[in-house]
């Protein structure tokens, strides 16, 4: 863990004895690379696509009756009424619903796939009590069928999250939801790497069980502080090391430390907080935690309690990724309440997000989110379809840092688009048609766009 | 709503009226569009009248009831029923000392109802979604056997057990340590014994006239089991091992239901010809293992299509029973009737278990949901609501905390109760 201190004494020392001269030869720069598995992800065979005389939730909080979306090179072009467009292929979506395509920001598809067998158990390396080292892309199984069914309920953008068994669990990737037998064919082009952690009862019960740290909720936040204090001296290490070869002098880089590498990339800015944290109190400690150490405490995922604290996390920033009823498997997610996400949402500056965390439920955020709004409704709320849409599309995106590219229908966002046979926030919806990119990838009426993938190909 | 129109003629009930408030009180829910789930189907403008926690008349040619209740042409169901969860068994699912569903030594005879908790939380919630009774379902131990399943309504009251040690549950299919083979033959002994036991005892009897041994506890459950008192609940996945079953139940005429069942599909014929019931989750479509490769949307519909008798059940832990009404939309969103749907978490679900509900009829335990419109889509949500014909609410914990925390004070929000 103190791998890179060594090397600090070896470059005070050579800059001691070498710092006189002024014309010292420099040795090539060390520079990290920051992205050695990179995206090979194209959009599949795409065309001109104008789809006629929908209900449209654009995903920025307004709906648009009988109008048109125009998909031009993978990008929306434009929304509005009667629009043309010379070559575009054409569709009739008189009486049908048209949505972004829907984001989830936490799911374990790949890592924990289908069949969950021993051999593919590959979600949470619960080895130490801070993996910040592994990265869940490295454990993605392309042919999990999950994809294809997350894909026919309208998911077009998905995080893999490592398991939260540890304080750090990881890296989390975000990908796009096409069929690839590489992970790098799924991997959304520069989307920003998220960092799981994870509060409360899991970590204390692994770890507490093997007698380490932690086994209390604070052996939680030490176990926390103590790392964030460690790459708090591994990032000026090596910014000691970038600011004194700029200034021509020859210092010798830092140790390569896998693990620091990630909690640098947080408080570089670069990677974001997704954590694992049901609880009122736990959250609020996680965000001074992030003033401490001076990182963005981003999104608090499972946060059962949010309710109870929805103006801080407005006030600090924070996204909460939640369910609308799951409840009672563990104490942290005792007190549940069906209006959670509203009451979250309801505050000004809020990032309010409907996840998943499930295989199955993934298929079908868009029953999650209206759950939420009809439960929310009949107590004191008025939310629209045009808001509840947001849940699961634009304040996803924010949440992974994706919003500049996805999670709303705007002119220049990526054409990630479903066509819905009705209004999605019904038991009876489903999604008829899932566009990534501008290209379909998904009809439930044609099987040319229905994937299979190699693990079901030829079962019988 | 509420209004009292006719009272009862009888002096003698009127004084049961006093005596037992819960029970005595007869009313009617007029004015109702009562799905029925008998072969009378769906009644438009239907009365219903209730007494003694029985449905008495339906569509009578005057009505006689303390109280009339004006349903204003919503829709009246069956009171849903849940099935193989551990609802009054565990609070909360990671807290040891508030799980009673399983033990390490529990076998056939294991009798969870002992344990049942009315007050548990999770029992007002999941009145939310409708559910008026459940079939319980203990996790058992390391035997095959789990236990045996009881019902419960969804009162709260300390009385709720309705039936205990109802049906015999096991656990068969795909195992982590040894072959799946070892079960079914062990199950097969253990039926064939127990009938050359019987057979054996007969004879015995006719030729001494001695008293017969007692049979063990265990053998007594299997005896039940060969003489149809008890129903086989049986989990398994895999075509080879619902063949296995029905082959069970042709030789030894039990009366057996098949849950999960993800290979069903496979040979719906052969499970409709022989009548077994499948209680199977509508969202498990995932191959989540080597024996459910064949896990559909669409196999509730099919099966059901095909003549098999179909209950739902959620997928999932027991805190989400309240969900069931919605897993029944994505049914029929994926094939299944509106019709076949409502049979699934109420009549067939009766008739899987052998319970005395599930339909509105009379005679039937007056277990009823009013809905306020559509009881599986989402936007919908539940009226009113009877157990045994008294009304219960459908407030929980949930509820108090979430006005808690609307609640504007300058108090901390311990003291907004």
């Amino acid at each position: 863990m103190k791998k890179f201190l060594p090397s600090l004494v070896m470059a005070a020392l050579s800059v001691a004895l070498t710092g006189c001269l002024q014309s010292e030869q420099q040795d090539e720069k060390v520079v990290i690379n920051k992205n050695p598995y990179p995206s090979t992800y194209k959009a599949l065979p795409l065309q001109t696509t104008l789809i006629k005389n929908a209900t449209v939730l654009t995903g920025t909080g307004s709906r648009m009756d009988n109008a048109d979306v125009l998909m031009v090179d993978g990008k929306i072009e434009k929304i509005g009424k009667d629009l043309t467009a010379g070559d575009a292929v054409v569709i009739d979506a008189d009486g049908k619903w048209i949505t972004p395509g829907i984001i989830d920001v936490h799911s374990h598809l790949g890592v924990y796939p289908s069949p969950s067998v021993e051999s593919h158990s590959d979600g949470n390396e619960m080895s130490s009590p801070n993996t910040s080292e592994v990265w869940a892309e490295h454990s993605i199984w392309p042919q999990d069928p999950g994809f294809e069914a997350a894909r026919a309920g309208g998911i077009t953008t998905l995080q893999i999250l490592p398991g939260s068994a540890n304080l750090f669990g990881g890296r989390g990737v975000t990908l796009r939801n096409v069929p690839s037998h590489t992970m790098q064919g799924m991997k959304f082009p520069e989307a920003p790497y998220g960092l799981k952690m994870a509060c409360g009862e899991n970590p204390k019960r692994v770890y507490g069980s093997r007698k380490i740290l932690p086994s209390t909720r604070m052996g939680n936040m030490a176990g926390y502080r103590m790392a964030w204090a460690e790459a708090t001296e591994y990032k000026r290490a090596w910014e000691k090391y970038e600011s004194d070869y700029a200034a021509g002098k020859n210092p010798v880089a830092p140790v390569r430390d896998i693990e620091l590498d990630t909690l640098k990339g947080v408080l570089d800015g670069d990677i974001l907080i997704h954590n694992h944290c049901y609880k009122a109190e736990e959250m609020a400690m996680m965000i001074d935690l992030g003033k401490e150490f001076n990182y963005k405490s981003g999104t608090f995922h499972h946060a059962i309690e949010a309710y109870k604290i929805a103006d801080t996390l407005a006030e600090n920033g924070n996204c909460a990724a939640m369910w609308p009823d799951w409840w009672g498997f563990k104490m942290e997610a005792y007190d549940m309440v069906h209006e959670n996400v509203a009451i979250v949402d309801a505050v000004k500056n809020s990032c309010a997000v409907v996840h998943s965390d499930s295989a199955t439920t993934i298929q079908r955020l868009n029953q999650e989110a209206g759950k939420v709004m009809y439960r929310a409704n009949e107590n004191g709320f008025d939310i629209a379809p045009e808001l509840a849409i947001t849940w699961i599309t634009s304040n996803a995106a924010k949440s992974l840092g994706v919003a500049e590219k996805t999670g709303s229908l705007e002119s220049g966002k990526n054409a990630d688009v479903v066509i819905w046979n009705q209004n999605p926030f019904s038991v009876y919806a489903k999604a008829e048609q899932v566009f990534v990119d501008g290209a379909k990838v998904y009809d439930r009426f044609d099987e040319k766009y229905q994937a299979k993938s190699d693990f079901l190909l030829g079962q019988r | 709503m509420q209004h009292l129109k006719l009272f009862k003629s009888s002096l003698i009930a009127l004084a049961l009226a006093t005596s037992s408030a819960s029970f005595a009180e007869s009313f009617a829910i007029t004015n109702a569009t009562v799905h029925t789930v008998t072969a009378q189907g769906v009644l438009e403008n239907a009365t219903v009248v209730i007494e003694n926690g029985k449905v008495i008349a339906i569509n009578p040619e005057t009505v006689n009831a303390d109280v009339t209740i004006d349903a204003e042409g919503k829709i009246l169901t069956p009171g849903f029923i849940g099935s193989m969860n551990q609802l009054g068994l565990v609070e909360v699912s990671a807290v040891s000392r508030s799980r009673d569903a399983g033990d390490k030594k529990a076998d056939i005879t294991f009798d969870a109802s002992l344990a049942f908790n009315p007050r548990s939380s999770a029992i007002a919630y999941s009145r939310k979604g409708g559910i008026t009774s459940n079939v319980v379902v203990p996790r058992g131990g390391d035997d095959m056997f789990k236990g045996q399943t009881f019902v419960a309504d969804l009162s709260g009251e300390f009385d709720s057990v309705r039936v205990s040690n109802h049906n015999v549950i096991i656990d068969l299919g795909a195992k982590s340590k040894g072959s799946r083979a070892l079960s079914l033959q062990k199950l097969h002994e253990q039926l064939e014994d127990a009938t050359k036991a019987l057979a054996k005892a007969k004879t015995k009897d006719k030729k001494d006239k001695k008293e017969a041994k007692e049979p063990s506890r265990e053998d007594q459950v299997i005896n039940a089991l060969l003489s149809g008192e008890k129903a086989l609940v049986a989990y398994a996945d895999r075509a080879t091992d619902l063949l296995a079953l029905l082959k069970l139940k042709a030789e030894f005429s039990l009366d057996l239901v098949l849950v999960g069942a993800a290979d069903a599909v496979l040979i719906a014929d052969k499970i409709a010809e022989a009548k077994v019931p499948v209680v199977m989750a509508a969202l498990e479509n995932l191959p989540g293992s080597f024996d459910s490769l064949h896990a559909s949307l669409e196999n509730a519909g099919k099966l059901s299509q095909a003549g098999v008798i179909v209950a739902l059940t959620v997928s999932g832990d027991t805190h989400n029973l309240y969900q069931l009404r919605f897993d029944a939309g994505n049914a029929i969103a994926n094939g299944l009737t509106p019709e076949a749907a409502l049979a699934s978490v109420t009549a067939n679900v009766a008739e899987a278990f052998n319970l005395d509900s599930g339909k509105i009829a009379v005679g039937k335990t007056a277990d009823l949901v009013l809905w306020s419109a559509d009881p599986f889509e989402l936007s919908s949500k539940v009226s009113k609501m009877w157990i045994s014909g008294k009304e219960y609410s459908t407030e929980s914990r949930q509820d108090a905390l979430r006005d808690r925390y609307n609640t504007k004070s300058d108090m901390p929000k311990g003291y907004i109760k």
